[in-house]
Parts: structure tokens; sequence; C-alpha cells
């Protein structure tokens, strides 16, 4: 038995493989390398009563959520940043529409570190916030599960106990990974490593391949190592509307008209139809784009290349 | 004797306030908009060993415009440090290193107490808002908490229908008793008619200064909580050349802060 060769497939067989209805899905970004490609598919494939969490959610959780794809959501926050208020997300918990989905409220230090604890093998973790707030006063799907207070075997002390996260699939976007999905990441991290090492089986979605050699080069840049990964899918331009370091930029007006198409329900149905079930894959994603913008707005997201000082592991 | 032009903003004016609350080496934790400009004012001016970071993972950011959210790209160039989440609000901020967490929120009470969960019941919400975020821990953890607030009586409050952050939470000795760390809490409360601090005795907040084109009278009539008033009340110190000068010319070339008079922050 040698290695295997390859972990490399499309999105489209990424998500029909390993994404079942009903999974619990950790799904990585903060603006930054949001997997928007798996997102699409995902939403294109017609997945049901999943449950999300992550730190920091956005434009992408809300269009899952109006896909109607999504039953619960472990969550700490969910807007579209400088354009406001998530309107799917508001039209789910107010009026039901498509569905009313399960919320489940923590913090973006208290959920990331359920999320380090999953990734440790640690069954909880103490947490010194959501002490006094309201927080503690709304249970939703994990009842009497969602905290404990207990006093400190040690001092006594009032101490708050959230549970280990242990999504079934992790779905991150990273720069770079090799073929059996050694993964490399640089700029904001958010909660995608621990996200990512908390889950039973990683999809990672790169902006480029690379050889084993290239990740050899610079391996304190890895997040996940190969054995925890199970596909690998390469999508350039794969975290659009968001961004990628050393990619591309944040495309804020395609978010301002993800938020104007949102504020309906027709609206929001449209650009589905137009940017989500209307291609197959990433590729005729960006010739629609293109097709849509014009080149010159695609170039002009493209990051100008300012390289570091290359590091040596040399001794 | 400073010198203080009359031709600036509302905003400005909220921005130099924030700025005058930051400490030489404070470590500030931000978000974007108002928190960012008030730290940078502060480290342009009196606080230039200040240091700036955001929630996602950034420590120190140079950025060459002012940054729209916390995962901004442009927070990542030239940053000393990008790490993650755990590394700023575990590492940093529940180990007890973060002097200073900007807030703001969608109603805030008179003990500074913030909601940005719902409007309304929790089941059946008027209005559901973004959730928590980085806010709770911000509140709960950094040794002083500045919230910037709108004052009319929809936005403060004498009780908010969701503590999504902790203030006083119901008065003295409440945060002790939940096991939140000593010398933590709101500080002030700025807003575009006021400075309020807190009386660490009832855990209320009271009028310190009201803002030049304003009144005591006019503050406590958009306070919907008996306003006590300090006994040194005076009139807000105006935003000086020398804070303007950093932030036209600086911090915000291209006005980017009007953009919080068009949301009623006058």
């Amino acid at each position: 038995m040698g290695y295997e060769m390859t972990k490399v497939v499309t999105m489209k067989e990424a998500v029909a493989e390993h994404v079942n209805d009903g999974d619990f899905l950790f799904i990585g970004g903060y603006i930054c390398r949001t997997p928007f490609a798996a997102i699409h598919e995902i939403i294109r494939q017609g997945k049901k009563e999943l449950t999300l969490t992550r730190s920091n959610a956005a434009d992408d959780f809300d269009m899952m959520i109006g896909a109607g794809v999504v039953k619960r959501f472990i969550a700490t926050f969910l807007s579209l940043g400088f354009f406001g208020l998530g309107r799917c997300y508001r039209r789910s918990i107010e009026k039901g529409v498509p569905h009313k989905i399960e919320v489940e409220e923590y913090t973006n230090l208290s959920l990331p570190m359920m999320l380090m604890a999953g990734a440790m093998g640690m069954p909880f973790v103490p947490v010194k916030d959501m002490a006094g707030s309201d927080l503690m006063n709304v249970k939703s799907f994990m009842g009497d599960d969602k905290y404990k207070v207990i006093n400190s075997p040690f001092d006594g002390s009032l101490t708050i106990l959230v549970p280990a996260l242990h999504p079934d699939v992790a779905i991150i976007h990273v720069q770079q990974a090799d073929e059996l999905g050694n993964a490399q990441m640089w700029g904001i991290g958010g909660d995608c490593q621990v996200g990512a090492n908390a889950a039973k089986k990683v999809i990672v979605s790169c902006e480029r391949i690379v050889s084993r050699e290239t990740i050899g080069k610079d391996p304190s840049r890895t997040i996940v190592p190969d054995f925890r990964v199970v596909a690998v899918v390469e999508e350039p331009f794969g975290a659009h509307p968001g961004y990628t370091p050393g990619f591309y930029d944040v495309d804020f007006s395609f978010g301002y008209q993800y938020q104007q198409a949102s504020n309906t329900v027709e609206g929001f149905q449209k650009f589905l139809d137009e940017w989500v079930f209307g291609v197959k894959n990433r590729t005729e994603y960006i010739q629609h784009y293109v097709e849509r913008f014009g080149y010159s707005t695609f170039r002009n997201l493209q990051a100008e290349f300012d390289y570091g000082y290359p590091v040596s592991y040399t001794y | 004797m400073k010198n203080h032009p009359d031709d600036y903003t509302k905003p400005e004016l909220m921005a130099c306030c924030g700025a005058r609350e930051i400490r030489d080496y404070d470590v500030v934790l931000v978000g974007t908009g108002f928190p960012t400009m008030c730290a940078n004012i502060a480290s342009h001016t009196h606080a230039p060993n200040a240091r700036l970071m955001q929630e996602s993972g950034v420590f120190d950011a140079q950025p060459k415009r002012p940054a729209l959210s916390v995962g901004d790209p442009c927070l990542n160039p030239g940053a000393a440090m990008i790490g993650t989440l755990l590394d700023i609000m575990g590492m940093f901020l529940q180990a007890g290193w973060v002097d200073v967490g900007f807030l703001s929120g969608s109603q805030v009470d008179k003990y500074g107490n913030i909601n940005t969960t719902v409007i309304g019941d929790y089941n059946n919400p008027k209005s559901r808002l973004p959730g928590s975020g980085g806010a709770n821990p911000m509140g709960s953890l950094a040794k002083k908490v500045l919230i910037i607030a709108l004052h009319d009586t929809r936005r403060l409050a004498e009780r908010v229908d969701f503590i999504t952050t902790p203030g006083y939470i119901d008065g003295p000795g409440a945060r002790e008793r939940w096991g939140l760390p000593p010398d933590t809490g709101p500080q002030v409360i700025i807003t575009n008619k006021a400075v309020m601090r807190f009386d660490k005795a009832t855990g209320e907040a009271y009028l310190a200064t009201y803002h030049p084109d304003t009144s005591i009278e006019e503050v406590r009539e958009n306070t919907p909580w008996d306003l006590k008033v300090a006994d040194d009340v005076h009139e807000t110190e105006p935003p000086t050349e020398e804070e303007l000068r950093v932030l036209r010319e600086v911090l915000d070339p291209t006005r980017k802060l009007s953009a919080y008079e068009r949301r009623g922050y006058v």
C-alpha cells in the first residue's frame, strides 16, 4: 500500500458525496476566504435540514437560510456588514419565510472555544463570557446542554462550561493545498482552523493546487493536515464576493446587489436563479460574471502582488 | 490655550470624545467606523503607544483606508500579527490584556447594558438584529468599555429588551455576583448630545458633559430614565485644531465619518 494519489474532485462531487441531508456543517470564512463555491453547490443540490455554525456569519449564511437548506444555526452573529441586517435571516425569524430556523446563541469567544474543545478532544470548556446576560436565558435545540454553571473545583468561583462541537463536515476555502489536502492559509484567520479540526471530515476548497514540495517550503502555514481531509477542490475566485488575501479583493458592489435583491423574496429568488441555479459550476459563474459586468470589473478585483520575504527553514 | 475651530461635525466631536478616553500604552479592541477613528485619533495625538486589535485576529493593522469591517482586506497587509479569533478573544481579551473595548448598540440602558439581539419579544421579535458577535465578551472582559449610541428615548432605555452585552446588569454588585472580572465594565456612553459616565455606587449612567449646541434640559428630556447630573457638569470640549487635523488629513481624508450624520448622528 502506497500513498493515495489524489483527493482532487469537483465541487459537485465533493458536496454530493460528503454532505448529507441533516448534517452539521462548519463553514469557514470571515468575509476573508468564504467558501462561496461550496455554498452555491449545496444550494444547487437542494440539501435539507442542515445545521450550520461559524462565528460572525454573513451573506453566505443569509443566502443558505433564504434558500431553505438550513434547519438550525449555532450562531454568534449574522449581518451583511456594511450593508446592514441579513434580510433572509430576518424574514426567517420574524415571518417564518421560507421557514423559521432554530437559533442557539453564543458569542465570538464561546463559540470558537467550543470548536477548539471539539478539535482538542475536550468534552467541554470553561468560558468567562455570557455571565449575567440574556444569552443565558434563551435556550433552543441544545436545551440544558447549551451551557452548565458550576463552582470551580479549584477555587469555588462561578464558572460557565460550554460543550465541545463536532461538526459532521467542515468546508473551508484556503489559498493553496496539495492533492492530498494539506491546506495552507494566510491572512485573517477567524475560527477556520479550530472549526476544520473539530469536524469529522474536511472539504478543502482552494485557489490553487500546489505540489507537496511547495507545501514543504513553508509548512508553518498549514492549518489542516492531509489525513483529516476527504476532498480537495480547486476553485479559483471561489470566495467571491468575499476576498482571498493575495488573490482578489472584496466585491462591494456585488454585496450591494445582494442586499438589494434580498430585500424581497422575489428579488432573492431571481438572484439565486441567476447566480446559483443559472450556472452549473464556478467556471460558469465566473464566465457569467465577466459577461454581465465586463472583464475590467473582474480584473480590477484581482490583487496586486506584494511578496513578503521568503522564509528559510534550513539549519 | 488650545484652539477650537467651530466648523466640526457631530461625528467628529464624538470621535474626539472617544479618543480622549484612551491612554498611552492602552491595548484597544475595536470594531469599525467610530471606534477605529477614536482609537486612531488617540494614537496620532496623546497616545502614540496605544495598540489596536480587531477580533478577527489582527494586531496593529496599518490600513491604507478606513476599514469597513473587522474582516476588511485592508487590515491584512502590514499588520504586526494576524492570528485567529481565539488569539484575540481568548489569548488577549479573556486572559485580561485588553484595556479598552469599544461598543455600539441598537439599544443601551441606564446600567450600560447593550442589546444587539432583538427588538421586542425574543421568540416573536419585531426586529431580529445580528446578535452578540464579539460584543458580549468585550463588555464582559475589557477593563474599560466605551459605548457609542444615538441619544433619543428609543435608542436609550430604562431597561433593554434583551441584554446581549452586560453593563452593570441590574445594579451595584451584579457583575461581581456573576463572576465577571473585578474593575471591568462600562466607563462612558458617548452620544450625539452628551457624554455620560457611571456612578459606581448605583451602576447608573449620569450626565458628565453636554455637547455645545444642547443643554442639560434637552439631554434629560431625551433620556428615558431620571438622569442624574454631575456636580461639575459642563459643556463638552469641542475638537481641538490638532485633533481635527489628524482626523481630516491623516485618518479620514474622504470624510467617511460623514455617513454617520445621515444615520442621525447630528
